[in-house]
Parts: C-alpha cells; structure tokens; sequence
C-alpha cells in the first residue's frame, strides 16, 4: 500500500486511471492530426451517448477547464477573458478557458496537442447551467462550427411525462445536424449500445461511491474527484465500463480488510459543491490531519445515470439528464441529500459556495438550514470558487473547517 | 505556575497571563506585523521580565502554529466560546468583531459551539473597514468613538466595499453631512453586516478589538438587541479561552 507523506493512502487504480484517460487524450488527438474522427465538444451533462454512437471523438471543455484549476494557472487565464468583455462573477470554467485559449496555452500541450482540439460541432445541454450555451457560442463563432444543444427546463420539481416528452423530441432533433457533420447515418441500434455502455458505466460508478457507505470509507472526495474523468469523458464507451471494473475491485478489496482512504477516519462529512481545483492536494491533507473523511459529495454523485435504458434511448436519456440533481428544485435537492446523509452515515455537512457557480452552490436559498432543521446534521459554509482561486480566503476557511471538524468531535 | 495565552490574530497578537487560579493578571497585545513568532515573543518576554512563565504557550488565531516555542494550538472559536461561557455561565450568541474577520457563535449550555459562521471574503463590517475609512478621512481610528459620540443623527452609508463607502462619505460631504453623522453612519453599517450573520435570539455578547476601542457600538448593538452586554477587554477572551480549553491537561 502506498502512503503519502501526509498519511493518505493512495489506490493501486490511479495508474490505470492516468492510463485510460491518456489513451482517451491519445485518440482525441489522433483525430486532431490525422481527421480519421469527427470531433465534437460536448457538455459534461451533455448527449456524450449520442455522440459516441454516431461516430465522434467528445472532447469535454468543463474537463479542460478543471485542468486548468488544477494547473494553479486559473486565475492569470481568466483576467484575459475579462478584457473580452466577460464578467469575472461568471463560471470560472468559462472565463478560465477562454482566457487560455487567447493566450495560447493549454495543459494538453504536455500531451503534444498545439491548442485545444478544433471542433467539428458543438453540443450542449443547458440541464446544468445556461453558461455552457455562452461558452460554447464563443467557439462557435471563432471556429465557424456548427452548435446545437438541448434546452432544458430549470429548477425541475416533478419530473412530468411532458417535460421528458419535450426534452427526448430535442434529443432527437440533434440527429441531423449531427448526420450532415459526422457525415454518418444514425444507427438506433448504435445509439443503443452507447447508452448500454453508459448505463453500465454510471452503475458502476455509482457502486465506487457506494462503497463508501462502509466505516471506514475505502475512498474520499478527494479520489473520487481525479476518478470520476472516465465516466465524465468516455460515458458511453468500453473504456469507462472498464476501469471502474477494476477500481470497484481495489474498493471492494479495501472495504473487506477495513483499509480506510483516510487512516484513523474519525469523523464523515457530505461535501456540496464544486470541488476547489486548485487546493485539492492541500485540502485532502488538512481533512487527513484531522481524521476526516469526505466520504460522499453532491458532485461526485452527479454522474449517475440509472435510468438509462436501450430500449427507449432518447426517451430514457431525457429521464436521465433531467433526473439529474442540479436540474431539480430544491424540494427535490432536500430529499436527496437527506438520503444522502442517512446511507452514508454524515455527520456534518460542507457547503462550499462558489463565486462564479451558483447552479452549484446549494446554500444559495436557504437549504442547508431547511435540511438542518430536518436531519440535525451540523453544517459549515465555506466561501471560495471552482477555479479562481483569488475568490478563496485560504486562512479563513482553514480555521472554519478545523473549528467545525473540532465541533464534530465534541459531539455538537 | 503562570500560563501564557496566546490570540495571533491577522491585525493584533494578545496575550494574557493567568496565575494557578485561572486569573488573568496581565493583559498585552502588539501588532502582529508579518512574523507571528517575532510579535508572540514580545509578549512572552514582557511577562517574562515580572513573571515565571511556564510552557507550553496556549495559543490560537492565524499565527497559531508559528511560535518556535512549545505550544498547544487551538481553535480560536472554540477558545472563544469557552472564554465567555466561563465568564457568563450561559448559552448565549457572540459576536466577535475583529481585524479582518467577523465572526457569529452560537454557545450552547455546555459552554461548547453549537454553530458559528464568519463573514464573507470581504472586509465589510471588519475592523479593516473601519481603520480604512479612518485613514482616508484621516482621523485615528481611536478619534473614531468621540466623533460619533457628537453625532446628532444616523446617516446611512450604503456602500459594504470599503472603497466604494469613502466614494460614498466624500459625496455626503460634499453635500453638507457632518463628519460626526458619517462615522456613526459608519458605526450602523458595521452593525448591520454582523446582524446579517444570523437571527439573534437570546442573549448577545459582543467580542473584539472593536468594541473594546470603539464602545459606542456596543451602545448602538443594545439599541438594536436589547440583551447586549460587551465585557472588558473582550479582545483577549481568546486567547484566555485558549488556556481554559486545555485545563483538564494542565498539573
């Protein structure tokens, strides 16, 4: 077993993990230098299915922009975006991209790529946030390519058979534009498949995190964040199938002999919102510090697609990605996290409220005291943001956190 | 056996020195400045020149892992809870107005934090605020209390950005506002950011380096919550709570 010197045990799976998703960067450039694939950006909640099936390489703009908060080099990209008239209170995602992309520089040029991979169409589905749709336009515009996405209803309460209905027909009515760029017929039965894979994938992944439910959790938020790349980028392809087969395999080893991610785990928090790129390795040592374990997180969780179903591929995905936690009301929201809560044994709950993501700052309306009031679970509001780290007061939340966690321990 | 609390706070550092009875005897605060350890070792060697100081050093706030000396570090909320609920022996709220943060506790009947909150990333409603506008005005922040005591009614200032409340001020006395009115206006915004921290329902302590330096707030909070009370030098209660967290340690 290796252990950092910080006493975080880390897993065997994280070298398949740089592995598959490599080889996933590999053949998207592959069709960057040689056109054997189509290319299409695609949303991370997007119809990656579809186009699987229909013969595209997806590339993820929001995993590039994760990159980019990884890389520490967010915020010197962002003033950039700015300049251009973007506000920096905006998805830092975006603003963060956009300003890599005028500036030339990208983490895949480690990977040998020039530049981000040109886009042959662009995809979204406005199910997580109108800002994909913004962000998508300004390529758009710059590469004179195609863009087409799907518009889905907000805050959803009950998920009607006519919302579905509404949101499978604009699933469909992506079909021919995607013909004309793919220059390949629809297969149903291509699209079938791709959603079986997916289907299987986010089963799988959903065991991963499942598997944290055990005391100790065998993983935490800080894991599940880096392992989570397959089923975000290569939903709907063998490849994600295949390596959380082996990741499960390594979790459920560890849950067997009682080896815990976090050593000594003491206490068990819920973490809702986005992670903070660019503190992911600082803050999984703090946590550790303390005996504490991230064991379960709205983001993580959000990539599960149970519904999925080849029989009924478009009407299944509009179930699925409307079904999705970001879309719903509040209501809704309360009654998951409550769930949550209780299968993985919370004790005290982070809300971390991002400056530029408010889709995904769920303490926004007053839900964290509503859900307190409920569960009695203890709760702590952090203020930060995804990827501009100039919106994170490090030494502030650091004694919040320490201070909360010391709460926990006194049994408050 | 003298024991040394010590607050490392962003602004100010404060230390106290208690005798075997948990007395505080001796109060002293410095600038922090940018070496937590050179500004706890002022404070150390001020006890140290009339007293035997015994180690380790109990300390909390930022800097509360910086001292080259023996320490036990502690959570500067938890210390601070601790501190009031020896004090007043009941459940109560806190709000503790300092340098660069604001912070909301709710002590239970235990004497432990039930919740706490601090404020926002920006300086609104902070010490910083206040020491801000004092040197752009250019006025002490010391002058600050005796200037509002002259007031003769609130003006309000909108602005919570520092920078964008002295845009404010300079537009008011432009037109005509006194200089009183504006820094009670001044005192009001400060007030109004730390209600916005949570619903006060019970009993109110007021904590600080700003209302041990600025107690005309502590007036207006009791203006507006009735059950207010600020004890005296309440900016060292940390740094005193930081001691009493580890008692049970102690010989």
């Amino acid at each position: 077993m290796s252990q950092e010197k910080s006493g975080i045990i880390k897993l065997q799976s994280v070298g398949l993990l740089r592995q598959t998703m490599g080889d996933y960067f590999g053949r998207l450039k592959e069709a960057v230098d040689t056109g054997n694939k189509k290319i299409a950006w695609c949303t991370s909640v997007g119809p990656a299915e579809l186009l699987y099936s229909m013969g595209f390489e997806v590339y993820f703009p929001e995993n590039h922009g994760a990159m980019l908060g990884a890389s520490k080099k967010a915020d010197t990209y962002i003033p950039s975006a700015v300049s251009q008239g973007y506000s920096p209170d905006i998805c830092s995602y975006l603003t963060s991209d956009i300003g890599a992309f005028l500036q030339n520089e990208t983490p895949l040029q480690k990977s040998g790529f020039k530049s981000i991979p040109k886009p042959d169409i662009l995809v979204y589905n406005t199910n997580q946030c109108r800002e994909v749709a913004d962000w998508f336009s300004y390529y758009a515009k710059h590469f004179s390519a195609p863009i087409i996405g799907v518009n889905t209803p907000l805050c959803i309460n009950a998920l009607t058979p006519n919302i579905v209905k509404n949101v499978a027909k604009q699933f469909e009515e992506l079909v021919p534009e995607l013909e004309k760029v793919s220059t390949q017929k629809f297969d149903i039965d291509r699209f079938r498949e791709t959603i079986e894979l997916s289907r299987d994938g986010c089963v799988l992944w959903r065991k991963v995190l499942e598997t944290a439910r055990h005391k100790p959790s065998p993983i935490n938020f800080f894991d599940s964040a880096i392992h989570m790349g397959p089923i975000v980028v290569m939903r709907g392809t063998e490849y994600a199938t295949d390596y959380y087969k082996v990741l499960l395999a390594e979790l459920n080893n560890r849950v067997e002999n009682n080896i815990s991610a976090v050593p000594n785990e003491k206490h068990r928090i819920y973490w809702d919102g986005m992670p903070l790129w660019y503190k992911l390795s600082d803050m999984a040592k703090l946590f550790a510090k303390h005996d504490t374990s991230i064991v379960a997180s709205t983001y993580c969780n959000s990539w599960v697609f149970d519904d999925l179903d080849p029989a009924s591929p478009f009407e299944s995905s509009a179930l699925a990605y409307c079904k999705l936690f970001i879309v719903r009301a509040d209501e809704v929201k309360e009654n998951v996290l409550e769930k949550l809560v209780s299968d993985f044994s919370i004790e005290g709950i982070i809300y971390h409220e991002s400056k530029t993501c408010a889709r995904n700052s769920n303490n926004l309306y007053g839900l964290h005291n509503r859900l307190f009031k409920k569960t009695n679970v203890p709760f702590l509001e952090i203020h930060g943001d995804l990827n501009d780290s100039r919106c994170y007061s490090e030494e502030s939340s650091i004694i919040a956190i320490e201070t909360f966690v010391d709460q926990l321990g006194n049994g408050q | 056996m003298y024991k040394v609390g010590i607050d490392l706070g962003s602004s100010y550092t404060k230390g106290v020195l208690l005798d075997e009875n948990y007395n505080i005897l001796e109060y002293h605060f410095v600038k922090t400045g940018f070496d937590f350890n050179k500004a706890s070792q002022k404070i150390i060697t001020k006890f140290s020149e009339k007293y035997e100081i015994t180690y380790p050093i109990y300390t909390c706030g930022y800097g509360r892992e910086q001292l080259k000396v023996e320490t036990v570090a502690n959570s500067e909320i938890t210390a601070l809870a601790k501190a009031v609920y020896h004090k007043y022996g009941r459940a109560c709220s806190v709000i503790d107005i300092g340098g660069q943060d604001t912070k909301y506790i709710k002590v239970n009947d235990a004497g432990g934090v039930e919740r706490f909150k601090m404020n926002r990333k920006c300086a609104a409603g902070t010490g910083s605020f206040i020491e801000e506008i004092a040197f752009r005005l250019d006025v002490t922040a010391t002058e600050f209390n005796e200037i509002a005591e002259e007031a003769s009614e609130e003006i309000k200032i909108s602005s919570f950005c520092t920078v964008f409340a002295v845009s404010e001020i300079i537009g008011k006395i432009k037109g005509g506002t006194s200089l009183p009115n504006l820094v009670l206006g001044i005192y009001h915004s400060v007030i109004d950011r730390c209600f916005e921290l949570s619903l006060m329902d019970d009993y109110l302590i007021i904590t600080g380096g700003i209302p041990d330096n600025h107690p005309l707030i502590v007036k207006l909070f009791k203006e507006k919550f009735s059950n207010t009370e600020s004890p005296e030098n309440s900016q060292f209660l940390a740094a005193f709570g930081s001691v009493l967290l580890n008692k049970q340690n102690l010989k």
